[in-house]
């Protein structure tokens, strides 16, 4: 029996009807088409599939879809504004820090939760925040380069709006 | 994986012999079998339920007798699947009947169990210890029903 | 192609009551409590577990709060996040071993969403904070239609996810008294990946009398090398009432690797665990003499 659905995906209201066994990444990727939510291991073991709800990063394919009723998720698709690349992706891109890309979704979310949080972390900080995140191509150290570096444009980004 | 135990039993090694390899007894002894049934001299059709708290598991396989040397020594290798999809296993198993003094039998096992599919990420860590409790509760059911024959 | 869940009814209760009326009218069917699922939708997806009912309890608000008094202890209800117990200024004041412990659990991913209640009730005998409640003489809070009964940490889970819990109970708080003077707490995984399963754990918890010479109390649990966590009790005798050494730190470690009852998986084998529990153990329980003293 179909359940009534109620949440926010990257600012949108939706409301559906799924399917009790649903999970949260089959919604983004199957219902709403946000095909930039990959679903990779299904075992909870690489974090390719991570999103973020209310703020907090999570496994959208450990997730039953219903347990988000009410709340807000942000996707990969949520990050840039139109045509303007969000600075971590803009920092993934100059910093080589993705080949195939596969795990690059996951990783950005990661990583915008973590600069919510905490927006100057230091490497260790970084390393515990990601250390979920598989990536086959094994591009590591370059991601914690780039999310150091878009914590800098962040931050100058905020300074530039406070200045004006 | 490799999973080896020992359990003892009173009675001498023939009897035990003759009521171990009874389709009816195996039935009645191993925990959790539903259905264990001869389909000639050497070949046994099983079906066993195993759970462990929320998780359960329902096998299916064929056990068929390659080596004998009664009332001392039988190997046997089964295989079969897990229901539901779950994965495919196979298995050498060798029993060995040591008569000790005081009417007292030794049995020895060994197996040897190969597994395929997803029962085999999440099996190996916990089959270990179930197949310790079976082979406990199939020693003492075996007893009691050496001693309701002996009765 | 992605494993699809089997088809289940799912009940979403608000409070305690109606979870408990929920699970007195499905209980001892195939039915199933899910919190955060961090574990359970495993299960799920491999169809190892496949309820007819899920009572999905995550909404349960109450039963998420950390509180703390010099009296009454600590109180964690079962729904707190992994991540609320390792960032809360209360834990990092009085029991910072537990958001050392919670730094263990799996990826932040996994803590922003799993929950304590939920990790303790899932009975996974590798799981982290077990061990440490255990050290920590913790206690667990559990509601029934009946009413409600506690039980001591140690004697909760009974083996592989198996615990005391009835069809129709649900773990609804974890209580953690206040630590006694000059006691020094310390946990230690060992695992393959950061994050992943234990190969084995150790929890050690000193008390040290005034003069901080002597091992006036100690509690020594073991993760993932037995059906279920333990404490490993000759250890503790050999520690207990006694001026504390490297010698019989080593003594104790070799006592507890006896205690133990691993066995091999497709990593490491039984031998290679019992060495782990020996050297983790004088390494911890050396550790959480260091804190006592300083404590």
């Amino acid at each position: 029996m179909k359940k009534e659905l109620k949440f926010k995906v990257n600012g949108e209201d939706y409301d559906l009807w799924v399917e009790p066994k649903t999970l949260l990444v089959q919604v983004l990727r199957d219902e709403l088409g946000l095909k930039g939510t990959k679903w990779a291991c299904d075992s909870g073991a690489c974090c390719a599939c991570t999103v973020m709800v209310d703020g907090r990063a999570v496994k959208s394919c450990s997730i039953l879809a219903l347990q988000v009723n009410g709340k807000e998720v942000m996707t990969v698709e949520g990050l840039a504004n139109g045509p303007e690349l969000h600075p971590l992706q803009q920092a993934f891109i100059d910093n080589w820090a993705f080949q195939c890309g596969f795990c690059t979704s996951g990783q950005l979310m990661a990583a915008k939760a973590l600069l919510d949080e905490n927006p100057d972390p230091t490497i260790d900080e970084i390393k515990i925040a990601m250390d979920g995140h598989l990536c086959r191509c094994t591009g590591y150290n370059m991601i914690s380069e780039a999310i150091q570096d878009a914590a800098k444009r962040l931050q100058a980004q905020k300074q530039q709006e406070g200045g004006k | 994986m490799k999973i080896d135990g020992t359990f003892n039993l009173k009675g001498s090694p023939q009897k035990i012999w003759d009521t171990l390899l009874q389709p009816g007894t195996l039935a009645s002894c191993v925990p959790g079998a539903e259905k264990i049934e001869a389909t000639d001299d050497k070949t046994y059709d099983c079906l066993v339920k195993q759970s462990v708290g929320p998780i359960s598991v329902k096998l299916k396989f064929t056990v068929k007798i390659t080596e004998m040397d009664p009332p001392k020594y039988v190997k046997a290798v089964g295989n079969g699947e897990a229901l539901g999809k779950l994965g495919t296993f196979s298995m050498v198993l060798g029993v060995t009947l040591n008569e000790e003094p005081g009417g007292n039998v030794k049995v020895d096992y060994t197996t040897d169990v190969n597994i395929v599919g997803k029962l085999a990420t999440f099996g190996e860590r916990i089959m270990h210890a179930k197949a310790e409790s079976v082979s406990r509760t199939f020693g003492s059911n075996l007893q009691k029903t050496l001693q309701s024959l002996n009765a | 192609m992605k494993t699809i869940l089997n088809d289940f009814e799912h009940f979403a209760p608000k409070t305690v009551e109606e979870a408990l009326d929920l699970l007195s009218r499905y209980g001892e069917e195939e039915c199933k409590i899910v919190a955060g699922g961090q574990s359970l939708l495993i299960l799920m997806k491999q169809r190892l577990v496949t309820p007819k009912y899920l009572i999905d309890i995550k909404g349960i608000s109450a039963l998420d709060y950390i509180t703390f008094d010099e009296q009454q202890g600590l109180k964690i209800g079962a729904l707190t996040t992994h991540r609320a117990i390792e960032k809360s200024p209360v834990i990092e004041k009085y029991y910072p071993v537990l958001a050392e412990m919670e730094q263990n659990v799996s990826s932040v991913e996994t803590r922003n969403w799993g929950t304590i209640g939920g990790n303790i009730s899932h009975g996974d005998p590798s799981g982290d904070p077990a061990p440490v409640f255990i050290a920590l003489n913790g206690r667990l809070r559990i509601a029934g239609l009946n009413g409600e009964r506690t039980v001591e940490a140690e004697d909760f889970t009974l083996g592989y996810f198996e615990t005391v819990l009835g069809h129709d109970e649900l773990l609804t708080e974890i209580q953690v008294p206040a630590l006694p003077p000059h006691t020094g707490v310390k946990y230690t995984k060992f695992s393959q990946l950061q994050g992943d399963y234990a190969t084995a754990s150790v929890a050690v918890s000193i008390t040290l009398e005034a003069k901080k010479k002597t091992c006036s109390d100690v509690r020594i649990a073991l993760g993932a090398v037995a059906p279920a966590p333990m404490r490993a009790k000759k250890a503790e005798e050999i520690l207990r009432g006694e001026k504390i050494s490297d010698d019989l730190l080593a003594r104790a470690g070799q006592a507890a690797s006896e205690e133990a009852s691993p066995t091999t998986d497709a990593e490491v084998s039984e031998e290679y665990k019992r060495e782990l529990v020996k050297v983790l153990v004088k390494r911890v329980a050396k550790e959480a003499f260091e804190r006592a003293k300083k404590a």
